[in-house]
């Protein structure tokens, strides 16, 4: 019988990081059906795509970095092939890849171009994740950096593609045109009645293929909190700091202007766009959010105030996925180990209240003195 | 998984249920001699010398104390061998042939009550140390160092909790020696002249509780109370214990009896009792062999220095002896691992789990944050583990990894199953530097 000798602890806890992807990609599992429903071709030639660019990547990556170092001995292809691979090729470098890979498809539009498509996919794999050293090195969310770059480099070509047996556009709705584009590219608030709040939610609107229809998006944060596969804190900050702020928004435009709905406008902002989907399944990527708790909550609070002063102010496009790459870049300095602590305490609540308040104070005065949106 | 995890899947339904297996008397004992506070050994006895039960047979030197080494049966003296100490290292173990008659030393006295009430505190602390008491509950601290406290003491605890899995000892010490624990509990307070003392238990161990409910009612106004604390892992911790049982927060590093407390492990206790009624060392403990490697666990009670290969056959031997087995002496959070099955049990062996080894493949971390969320003294193991990777000194100081109190929570509930308590206790070393 053989004894080995091993430090403490010697039993450990019934989890594992494949389980922990699996269920991100169970959870996804109910959007990427809507997707395949709604838009057959579009969702199976983006995934495959993206399924195949990014594992071949990964897979690439792998054999780079465990490559067997020259020692003057001639090998055959074989012998190098196992070295590199086996062992260091394992189901969680596969999972990963198809996680980024279905949320690449997911938060691209229906009406995205092939190349588009490729080029996004490979910029989103090797310089969002790969070049920081693979799994769990990244600090940026590669699906976003892929979407964000494919978005700035081809964003005048893309179509609106309307399946028209689900649903069709308004008649005061010009292609090309998604229910916030309207709203914040015009910055005329009136515009948000062209869609009925019910459509938004059930995902009758031009977008992308995963994040319109909200259903299956509160499908996969309710399974992904049950299976504490994602952390409740990023999810509640960020929605709570964005309902605040919106609602701050919405309130100083009703100061305006008698005639501006704030909850509706609420409403309205909370279901365009990609607020939902981003806050289950990319904010709260453990991999490129902090570590602590009150930096988790500071995480996604840094995160909604950039989602909404974007919206509000920038005139971009996906105000989602830029304060999700800023948020990335902020939490590593939420980390940092001169001032991290896993404990609330005054200094990080402090931080909490203040960023809060200086932003609310900016929406209000830019809203209430700044003649945003009283048209 | 992100996601606190404190409590610990509970395996003490093994043995708990168990009555202790007495009087396995050995053929040969087998008594350390170094052991991990004390280096330097006189013996003062020679081979083939007899010796009596509880005979001071030698004296260990430690850096501020001197504990003498006690025979735990009659018998000769035969010579050194090598084994396994509990620390996991390899020590010299005297032997002792045992004569089956169990002659005890002349020193060996019982006291009346009357003397027993007549004792001041420092002749309880001389006694305590001339019978070479020390924590019992596995940390091998010496008892008498305790009592030599001058601050006044108001609330004695006694921690029953015994928080990690597997381990029943001290549950069937308390179970079937309530009487000793009890006269043990006044001693002490007789000692401390205070007024107030909790046996804590966790709150699940509905037996414990139906005993000691009852016994205390032997003894009333004497201000022993039962008190039932969480359920969870690191509750043994006497920081821990001290915060449940009476509310008092302890700053880090702090000793209890600042605060007025004093707290001892039961099986202290019982070692305290029989010192103070009998002038007698420790020489019977009680262990459980348990795990799954094991056929039948069971609780024993054994003379200290008994060899776990005269165990063994009263357990029914190795279950699936193919496959690879750990041996842990201690609990398997926190306890040590040996290389061998050569163990002896000496005064702190708690138990011995023998486990298959599970063998679980390390991933890079995943930065889930569950050692963050675990750790019961608010570290971040997981920015610790990365400064030692990268030997940043002053990243390591500044997160103050000697605050860890190495309870392995952060290692049991990594999802990437990395070691990370063994890069804090890296980085503790170098924070020492």
């Amino acid at each position: 019988m053989i004894i080995t000798k091993e430090s403490a602890p010697h039993i450990r806890r019934k989890a594992n990081v494949t389980r922990m992807m699996a269920d991100v990609l169970i959870a996804l599992a109910p959007t990427l059906i809507f997707a395949f429903v709604v838009y057959p071709v579009q969702a199976a030639i983006n995934l495959t795509l993206s399924l195949f660019i990014m594992n071949a990547c990964e897979f690439i990556f792998v054999g780079l970095k465990n490559m067997m170092p020259a020692d003057g001995l001639k090998h055959t292809f074989k012998e190098r092939f196992e070295h590199s691979y086996k062992g260091k090729f394992t189901i969680n470098n596969i999972l990963t890849a198809s996680i980024t890979a279905v949320i690449f498809t997911l938060i691209m539009p229906a009406g995205a171009p092939i190349y588009a498509i490729i080029v996004g996919a490979l910029v989103g794999i090797v310089f969002g994740k790969l070049v920081f050293g693979g799994l769990g090195s990244n600090i940026f969310n590669p699906a976003a950096v892929g979407m964000i770059f494919a978005k700035y480099c081809f964003g005048s070509q893309f179509v609106t593609y309307v399946p028209t047996w689900y649903y069709s556009l308004p008649a005061n709705i010009s292609i090309g045109e998604t229910p916030l584009g309207k709203i914040y590219q015009t910055r005329m608030y009136g515009n948000y009645n062209s869609y009925s709040l019910l459509d938004m939610f059930l995902g009758k609107i031009p977008g992308t293929l995963g994040e319109v229809f909200k259903i299956t998006i509160i499908i996969g944060l309710i399974y992904l909190l049950i299976r504490r596969s994602a952390d409740f804190r990023i999810v509640v900050s960020y929605l709570g700091t964005f309902i605040l702020l919106t609602l701050i928004a919405g309130l100083s435009g009703y100061g305006v202007n008698q005639s501006f709905e704030p909850f509706k406008f609420l409403a309205y902002n909370i279901l365009g766009g990609g607020v939902l989907f981003g806050a289950v399944f990319m904010l709260t990527d453990p991999v490129t959010s902090p570590i602590n708790s009150p930096s988790r909550v500071l995480y996604g609070m840094v995160a909604a105030v950039c989602t909404v002063l974007i919206r509000l102010f920038a005139g971009l496009p996906e105000g989602v996925g830029y304060s999700i790459l800023l948020a990335n870049m902020v939490g590593v300095v939420l980390d940092h180990y001169e001032w991290s602590n896993p404990r609330f305490n005054w200094k990080n609540i402090l931080a909490m209240s203040l960023l809060v308040v200086i932003s609310g104070f900016v929406v209000f005065i830019a809203i209430f003195k700044g003649g945003y949106y009283v048209q | 998984m992100i996601a606190k995890s404190r409590k610990i899947k509970d395996t003490k339904n093994l043995t708990g249920l168990l009555p202790s297996v007495r009087f396995t008397d050995p053929k040969y004992l087998y008594i350390a001699m170094a052991n991990a506070r004390c280096a330097n050994v006189d013996l003062y006895i020679k081979e083939g010398e007899h010796v009596n039960s509880c005979q001071v047979i030698g004296m260990r030197h430690g850096p501020f104390f001197d504990q003498p080494i006690h025979a735990t049966c009659s018998g000769t003296f035969i010579g050194l061998e090598k084994h396994y100490h509990r620390s996991g290292k390899l020590t010299d173990f005297i032997k002792i042939e045992n004569d089956f008659k169990d002659t005890l030393d002349p020193s060996c006295k019982e006291r009346t009550p009357e003397e027993i009430a007549a004792l001041t505190k420092d002749e309880m602390t001389e006694i305590i140390k001339q019978t070479a008491n020390v924590g019992l509950g596995g940390s091998s601290f010496p008892t008498y160092v305790k009592f030599q406290t001058n601050k006044p003491i108001n609330m004695v605890l006694i921690n029953g909790i015994e928080c990690e899995p597997y381990i029943t000892a001290d549950h069937r010490l308390m179970l079937e020696f309530p009487y000793r624990i009890m006269e043990g509990i006044k001693y002490v307070m007789q000692a401390f002249n205070c007024k107030h003392a909790k046996i804590c238990i966790k709150s699940k161990y509905k037996d414990i509780a139906a005993v000691y409910r009852q016994v205390i009612k032997e003894y009333p106004d004497s201000g022993i109370e039962l008190c039932l604390v969480g359920n969870y892992y690191p509750q043994g911790w006497e920081v821990e214990m001290i915060k449940n049982a009476t509310g008092i927060q302890l700053n880090p590093g702090e000793l209890p009896s600042n605060r007025g407390i004093i707290n001892f492990n039961v099986s202290t206790m019982v070692g305290i009792y029989k010192a103070i009624k009998y002038n007698m060392p420790v020489i019977k403990r009680e262990i459980t062999i348990t795990g799954d490697g094991i056929k039948y666990p069971k609780n024993f009670r054994v003379r200290v220095g008994t060899a776990l290969h005269d165990l063994l056959p009263l357990c029914g031997g190795y279950k699936n002896p193919e496959k690879e087995k750990v041996f842990i002496l201690g609990g398997p959070m926190m306890g040590a691992s040996v290389p061998n099955d050569d163990v002896i049990v000496t005064k702190t062996v708690t138990s011995v789990i023998i486990l298959d080894k599970v063998e679980s493949k390390e991933e890079p971390c995943v930065r889930c944050g569950s050692c963050v969320l675990s750790c019961p003294v608010h570290l971040e193991p997981v920015q610790i583990m990365n400064a030692v990777k990268t030997l940043d000194k002053e990243r390591i100081k500044t997160l103050n990894p000697l605050k860890c109190i190495e309870c392995g929570l952060c290692a049991y509930t990594c999802t990437s199953k990395i070691q990370v308590t063994d890069y804090v206790r890296k980085a503790k070393m170098i924070a020492k530097l």
